[in-house]
């Protein structure tokens, strides 16, 4: 559902704040700093960074670039590692019981259960493969506007704090009051903030 | 005020932007008139309606050929608004599917007009880059022209010509 597929699924922002100068130097460094870091290899719980839309593996650009006329061109990938609810209750109940028996106690206290708990979901966490999430974007230099390409809001959220923590500008998602808001004139504002619902029949 | 204020409260805005254009398409047999002449847009297959808020809300999903949506009808004159539909555009020669979710704008699997067979797509950057601005701009033509027709609403939608337009509306709501 992004910008390369057959079927595209989206959601528009505005990009506040103004270009910095030299503005295709300060995204290449940018970039390059923010880019998609693995952790495969690693115990790391997550990861997020900006990858070629064509390969979520291309963290250096290699592919295609992320300049692509007046456009910048990107996909943010989010790696996670989780471990299922189920699973991590199914490990503390096994190891509750490893204990009890093992000190012939009939039952733990919440303070044992609790490290339990945190012990298996520290151990279940490294054994977890992270899950990879890709999300592409276009942001059109020429009017300052983004087409994000996902409507979860967890994926928006995220987005909003990378691309803040990237570029240093602010993005806010546009809606039909504010897409028509940026396009009246200042009485025709006052006219559409006053608006309340019709009843159509 | 805040954004999720915004969307909430103004969650009325975009719905009745679409069952406006629901209603326009349906009058004109299909198309809506833009800047760049007469446009073919047609309501289809799919449609969710809502009403109300909170505890009081409902919403009925329907699914039928173009020309029946009989149960959305209906749905209109129990007093719902159109909360998302799936949309044809056909603009010149070229055909955009797409499903609009109408309080927040949002585009859902929108396909776009295939400029190129498959085989002629390239794998050298600037053939990429060529591909990725072709989609871009097929993108922006099916946005921009929904834009135009919010702007279009909403002009209409703040002058004194709103009566009039609500009251053919309402006619139509109550004789299709």
């Amino acid at each position: 559902m992004g910008l390369l597929t057959a079927s595209s699924t989206f959601v528009r922002y505005k990009v506040e704040g103004t270009l910095p100068d030299n503005f295709m130097d300060f995204a290449d460094s940018q970039i390059k700093r923010f880019t998609f870091r693995d952790i495969d290899d690693t115990y790391d719980e997550f990861s997020i960074g900006w990858v070629s839309v064509l390969n979520m593996f291309d963290a250096e650009f290699q592919y295609a670039s992320f300049s692509a006329g007046d456009y910048i061109c990107l996909t943010m990938r989010v790696d996670e590692r989780k471990v299922a609810p189920k699973i991590l209750k199914k490990f503390c109940l096994k190891e509750e019981e490893r204990i009890k028996k093992d000190r012939q106690i009939p039952k733990l206290n919440r303070h044992q259960k609790l490290e339990i708990k945190e012990n298996m979901q520290l151990m279940l966490m490294k054994r977890a493969v992270p899950l990879p999430a890709t999300y592409d974007l276009v942001w059109s230099l020429a009017d300052n506007s983004l087409l994000f390409f996902t409507t979860n809001q967890k994926a928006q959220t995220f987005l909003e704090d990378f691309f803040k923590e990237t570029f240093g500008m602010l993005l806010m998602l546009q809606v039909p009051y504010n897409i028509a808001e940026s396009l009246l004139d200042h009485e025709e504002q006052q006219q559409l903030a006053h608006l309340t619902p019709t009843i159509f029949v | 005020m805040d954004l999720v204020d915004l969307i909430s409260e103004k969650r009325f805005l975009g719905q009745e932007f679409l069952t406006w254009l629901w209603f326009k398409s349906d009058m004109a047999g299909g198309a809506i008139h833009t800047t760049k002449g007469d446009i073919g847009f047609v309501f289809e297959k799919h449609m969710l309606l809502e009403m109300g808020e909170g505890e009081s809300h409902e919403k009925v999903i329907c699914q039928g050929l173009q020309a029946e949506l009989n149960e959305a009808r209906t749905g209109l004159r129990m007093g719902k608004k159109l909360e998302q539909a799936r949309i044809h555009m056909v603009q010149d020669e070229y055909e955009w599917h797409m499903t609009l979710k109408g309080s927040l704008l949002e585009f859902r699997s929108m396909k776009t007009p295939k400029t190129m067979a498959g085989s002629e797509e390239g794998d050298d950057e600037a053939a990429i880059e060529g591909r990725i601005l072709d989609k871009i701009g097929l993108l922006e033509t099916a946005y921009r022209t929904i834009d135009e027709l919010l702007m279009q609403f909403i002009k209409l939608r703040i002058s004194d010509h709103w009566p009039t337009e609500l009251s053919q509306l309402q006619k139509w709501i109550q004789q299709t």
